[in-house]
């Protein structure tokens, strides 16, 4: 890489400070008292606490995955924090004016469109602040429309037949080891359930961030579309800067019902660690939607920080006519590691998946998609497309594609393409010919690269996407 | 011999004939212009049988048969070709092998033998040499490679092969230089009798210098708008389809 | 019945006076094996393919020493120039072995004729190519090896003729295992060709194959291959290609299995030299309740190699194919080109495809693309077929086959296209009705 670029380096993680907040926080370990405990600071019924219980009697006899293309040192579940919760909100506040002002100025900080921004942008957000949900806004004029939008938390004493019904219906209790360690130690999340009919009258979002040190953040997050609703959902997520890698194990179960449709968003930012590899949030997320007949589930993520990213959003297409789509955009830089894709299970008639990864690759970084498309006999005219492309950065790098294709029907079309290429110096020298400076021109490079993706994003999320690619870059090339 | 009534025919949920009417007897050649996108290539489609063109309401009978009722392959035996605008490549299965497939079943299908090899390879080459196609075109893939006007020829071969009664031509000679368009002329001539008739899809009076046609229509929004003689297409040729916009509302 | 186990595997031994400088290389190897992880479900190379039906014969005893009859028909390339070694339950069959007279240029030696240094120029490739370590079943090959057959050219010459092997398997009273292997050596600027050509007698198999192959090839040296799998449907095969290519060497091979209620094939190819060309087609054709699993890798070690790879698949019935490519770009392969196909046609829904076209990169200036298709033939292609008055079966028949007649068409030798055309044409099906116009 030439120099030009090498000098286009170095900048700080942006959202990297710390609040100081008296948090109430459980000391590090994990027993079934542990589990009891959180079961009873929610007050929880009976059977969620059952549920939690199983789960963890079910991950002690599981073990953790090795397939992915990460490389880290053993996890000790024993030295986290399961539970954390900022004191001064042991009782709730009622409004915003009840929230911590510290806490609003760390969101502030982030951008969170909290206040006039956010009643601006049309966003109602439910902020997960460590583990508990500390401020819904819009709750009312969504209740209006029928849509429920609440703490998960809340939801188990608000809506408890809708979460006894789905909860763990997409993702099981045991279904791999990170789903299950959450299923047994979930702190909070959010829980989205939109009637009949409805079009869900704004963009629902939720920024998570990860602030206390050792506490691992186990949100799960539940969204219910019925019969021929619509919900665009976003979710945003940042960590402070920290040494120790901290353990992110989230969980997101979307349930599509006949003719509904859910678009996912996520912009991922947590603390990837510094340019040596040291600290960084390990990212382990289960997420997998649902489809009804003629359902539709679009996951769409740029996925640019932690340390490790684990994590396949995937969509199980059970009714006919139902679709999938995956649109993802995966930067990578420094020492970060990131093995993400999907899987499109495909069990209907006629159902449809698209699927377009594109991982960028930076500094010392590892990007590897790996994807699962499976056309099982009932699948008729089923179809499958991916397109999934890399752009490497520099020559220390990787990139990999691990895409598993299964079909057992004859008359399923299943369809992949991947390509790599690099930001070459002829793309550089002719920007630069152009008089434009090389940080701009990669930045260009990479938007130009990923823009199938962003056009998937909400308006507002697109252009911090943009953002974030190129302060994720920076330090990229050299 | 085609008789098309009322003719409704949908793609994709799109309407593309709206009421196409049409009457071919045995002997006559009809040329149909109009503007891109009147749904004439669709015609050539559907009365050949192509999956996806879905006949929303009229009839086409062709010698007496309901060609709706029929699979695209008996119609093609019943004698109804189409060249098509867009000739497929077929990598793999040798223009010869697939040549003889096809005359062999249409052979059989009028209780005729097939072709042994040595005499089949005779008569295709005779056949393509006619059409100015090099015999080395008959070794290689389905128009695999083939240049625009190369794949033009092969479905004039195809056609002088399988000696069908009616061939309906969907711009055959476009993109072809004067030299094909007479090879294209001169095949059709050859086969014009009384027992045959041709459709001819075409957008240049240049092709009806060649073949002279005994009807003109002009396709307009999946209706034929305006028939005529010879003559029409000179008219076309000279206002182009514009002055047609009145009766095309 | 004692099924197939990793113990009496490497109990069972070649006689123990069989080429004693081999001795070494069999202990490492008989080592190595019961190190190894008997492959199961978990195991991510054997995921879908399960090693059951080697356990459904005791394969475990080495075949009685039977004299037969074998029709020439059954091995001849009719037009086909070549020298030729066949071996039937893998013994050698002088009678039918056809070699030219040795020369400097070229020899064909059987192990268990080296001279010595012959068996130094063995000892000194054998299993490093194919390493023990990353496939048990070579391990396995290598504990059982007595004997192999060594090819080696000279610097700069190059040998018209192919070199023939035919690999017959006839039934035996009891199950039994054969083993083969090949070490091809060529030195700087030599080119050869290679058939290895597994077939067999007569429908009633009951052999467990494992044919391991090495190719070394020096600075320049060109080397086409092929390896054709037409063994009859009660065979198991498991076994593998590895070459090495040196600075500007040039690799071309083809693989076609058809044979065999399980193939396992493993290509590996590395790029060890600057400049190096890999070409790799490949057919596989699955019916019945066969299996056959390639598992093809490419090592770009060097800068400026490159790999074409081609592979299709048809798979009917209630058979299950499975192909994993895996392109693996080292960091200091800058300025390769890589590209990597496979498509397959899937004809029932009781039949299964799996494929996973993998890359791994780890340089940047790299031009890397694969694709993988599972479908149906086009419908464009069979409307033409059908507009044109060919019934939609055999239109169906006649495209299925034009989809590998491509790859058919594309082989150097003529004599070859002439023997696997009417082979594939038979695989679609005995109604002639179907086939009459394919070739
Ligand atoms: N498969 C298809 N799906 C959707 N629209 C189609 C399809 N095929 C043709 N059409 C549309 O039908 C109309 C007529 O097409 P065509 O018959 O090809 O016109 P022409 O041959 O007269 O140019 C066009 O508007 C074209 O876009
Ligand atoms: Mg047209």
């Amino acid at each position: 890489m030439p120099d030009q670029i090498n000098a286009y380096l170095d900048s700080d993680y942006e959202a990297g400070f710390v609040t100081d907040v008296e948090a109430d926080t459980l000391p590090p370990g994990l027993n079934e008292d542990v589990i009891r405990f959180i079961s009873s600071k929610k007050s929880e019924p009976e059977w969620l606490l059952e549920w939690r219980l199983k789960a963890w009697r079910d991950w002690l006899k599981m073990d953790e995955p090795r397939w992915a293309h990460v490389q880290h040192e053993p996890i000790d579940f024993n030295s986290i924090s399961y539970y954390s919760s900022p004191k001064s909100l042991e009782d709730r506040p009622k409004s915003l004016d009840e929230v911590d002002p510290e806490l609003l100025r760390t969101y502030e900080k982030l951008g969170i469109p909290l206040h006039e921004q956010a009643t601006l942008a049309g966003v109602a957000v439910d902020v997960v602040f460590d583990s508990v949900s500390v401020a819904t806004t819009f709750k009312d004029k969504l209740l209006e429309a029928g849509v429920l939008f609440c703490p998960i938390s809340e939801a188990v004493h608000l809506y408890p037949e809708l979460i006894q019904k789905y909860l763990g219906s997409v993702v099981p209790r045991r279904d791999n080891f990170y789903a299950a360690l959450n299923s047994a130690v979930f702190s909070d999340g959010s829980f989205v359930y939109i009637p009949k009919g409805v079009r869900c009258p704004m963009e629902l979002s939720t920024y998570f961030r990860i602030n206390e040190a050792n506490t691992g953040q186990f949100e799960r997050t539940l969204i219910i579309a019925d019969e021929d609703s619509h919900v665009s959902y976003l979710e945003g997520c940042t960590a402070p800067m920290r040494d120790e890698n901290q353990l992110h194990a989230a969980v997101v179960e979307l349930v599509a019902l006949k003719g509904a449709q859910i678009k996912y968003s996520t912009v991922q930012n947590w603390y990837p660690g510094d340019k040596n590899g040291m600290g960084g949030i390990y990212n382990f997320v289960t997420k997998r939607g649902v489809c009804h007949e003629r359902a539709k589930i679009s996951w769409t993520q740029v996925e640019t920080g932690s340390a490790i990213t684990w994590k396949y959003p995937s969509v199980i297409l059970r009714g006919d006519h139902s679709v999938g789509e995956f649109y993802s955009v995966a930067l990578t830089n420094n020492f970060q590691q990131a093995d993400t894709g999907t899987k499109m299970i495909h069990m209907g008639k006629n159902t449809r998946s698209t699927i377009i990864s594109k991982g960028i690759s930076a500094g010392k970084s590892q990007n590897a998609y790996r994807g699962l498309v499976r056309m099982n006999p009932r699948a008729e005219g089923a179809r499958n497309y991916t397109q999934c492309d890399s752009l490497l950065i520099g020559d220390r790098c990787g990139a990999h594609t691990f895409p598993y294709i299964e079909s057992k029907n004859a008359s399923a079309v299943v369809e992949h393409e991947a390509t790599t290429s690099k930001v070459s110096e002829d793309q550089l020298f002719l920007c630069q010919q152009r008089g434009i400076d090389p940080e701009k021109a990669v930045s260009m490079i990479v938007n130009g690269f990923c823009k199938e993706v962003f056009k998937e994003l909400p308006m507002e999320f697109a252009v911090e996407a943009g953002k974030l690619l190129e302060v994720s870059l920076e330090g990229a090339v050299g | 011999m085609l008789s098309i009534v009322d003719l409704h025919v949908r793609v994709e949920g799109k309407d593309i004939l709206n009421g196409l009417s049409l009457e071919v007897q045995a002997g006559e050649v009809h040329a149909i212009m109009g503007p891109n996108g009147s749904g004439k290539s669709t015609l050539g489609y559907v009365l050949s049988g192509r999956e996806g063109y879905e006949v929303v309401s009229g009839s086409a009978t062709f010698e007496g048969h309901n060609l709706f009722e029929l699979d695209a392959e008996t119609r093609a035996r019943a004698g109804l070709f189409l060249a098509f605008q867009y000739p497929v490549e077929i990598p793999g299965v040798s223009n010869m092998e697939f040549l003889k497939a096809s005359v062999d079943a249409v052979r059989e299908h009028q209780g005729l033998p097939p072709y042994d090899a040595v005499t089949f390879m005779k008569l295709a080459r005779q056949q393509s040499a006619s059409v100015s196609l090099p015999p080395e075109f008959l070794k290689r893939g389905v128009n695999e490679g083939f240049s625009g006007g190369e794949k033009k020829r092969n479905e004039i071969l195809q056609m002088m092969l399988l000696e069908p009664k009616l061939a309906i031509l969907d711009e055959t000679d476009s993109g072809l230089d004067i030299d094909a368009l007479q090879v294209v002329a001169e095949g059709v001539n050859a086969r014009r009798s009384d027992e045959n008739a041709f459709i001819l899809v075409t957008h240049y009076q240049r092709l009806l210098d060649y073949i002279v046609p005994d009807f003109v229509h002009v396709l307009a929004n999946g209706r034929i708008v305006k028939s005529g003689g010879k003559e029409l297409a000179l008219e076309l040729e000279e206002k182009g389809y514009a002055w047609l916009e009145p009766e095309v509302a | 019945m004692s099924g197939f186990d990793q113990n009496a595997a490497a109990a069972l031994t070649s006689r123990a006076d069989a080429q004693i400088w081999l001795e070494a290389f069999r202990d490492l190897n008989r080592q190595q094996w019961l190190a190894s992880h008997w492959p199961d479900r978990k195991t991510e190379a054997w995921k879908y393919t399960p090693l059951t039906p080697l356990a459904q014969g005791d394969y475990l005893r080495f075949p009685t020493a039977g004299k037969v009859q074998i029709e020439r028909a059954r091995y001849d390339i009719p037009g086909l120039d070549c020298q030729r070694l066949v071996f039937v339950n893998g013994e050698m069959m002088p009678e039918l072995c056809q070699l030219s007279p040795a020369r400097e240029a070229c020899c064909v030696t059987r192990f268990c004729d080296a001279d010595e240094q012959q068996q130094a120029l063995i000892t000194q490739h054998l299993g490093k190519i194919a390493e023990a370590t990353d496939n048990p079943f070579v391990a396995l090959n290598g504990s059982w090896l007595e004997d192999g057959v060594l090819l080696q050219v000279a610097a700069d010459q190059r040998i018209e003729e192919p070199l023939h092997i035919v690999h017959m398997t006839t039934p035996d009273q009891q199950a039994f295992s054969v083993r083969q292997r090949l070490l091809v050596a060529l030195d700087s600027g030599a080119e050869a060709t290679v058939i290895e050509h597994f077939t067999s007698d007569e429908a009633r198999q009951n052999s467990f194959v494992t044919g391991v192959s090495e190719f070394k090839l020096a600075a320049g040296a060109r080397l086409t291959h092929y390896r054709l799998h037409l063994e009859e449907e009660h065979n198991i095969h498991i076994g593998g290609v590895y070459a090495q290519l040196d600075r500007d060497a040039h690799i071309d091979s083809f693989f076609l299995g058809l044979g065999s209620r399980l193939t396992r094939l493993d290509l590996r190819i590395q790029h060890q030299g600057a400049g190096s060309h890999a070409q790799l087609n490949g057919i596989y054709l699955s019916k019945g309740t066969q299996h056959i699993d390639i598992h093809s890798t490419v090592e770009h070690e060097m800068p400026q190699g490159s790999t074409s790879e081609v592979v299709r698949g048809i798979v009917d019935d209630e058979a299950k194919a499975v192909f994993n490519g895996r392109i693996h770009i080292h960091p200091n392969a800058q300025k390769t080109l890589a590209e990597l196909s496979n498509r397959n046609l899937l004809l029932t829904n009781t039949a299964e495809v799996y494929t996973k076209p993998e890359l791994e990169i780890y340089a940047d200036d790299v031009r890397c693309a694969h694709g993988a298709t599972v479908s149906q033939i086009e419908d464009l292609s069979l409307y033409y077929l059908q507009s044109r008055g060919i019934d939609r079966k055999e239109a169906q028949v006649m495209l299925s086959f034009g989809f590998i007649n491509e790859l058919i068409g594309a082989l150097r030798h003529e004599p070859l296209q002439r023997l696997l055309r009417p082979i594939l044409t038979q695989w679609f099906g005995k109604d002639s009705g179907l086939t009459r116009h394919l070739l």
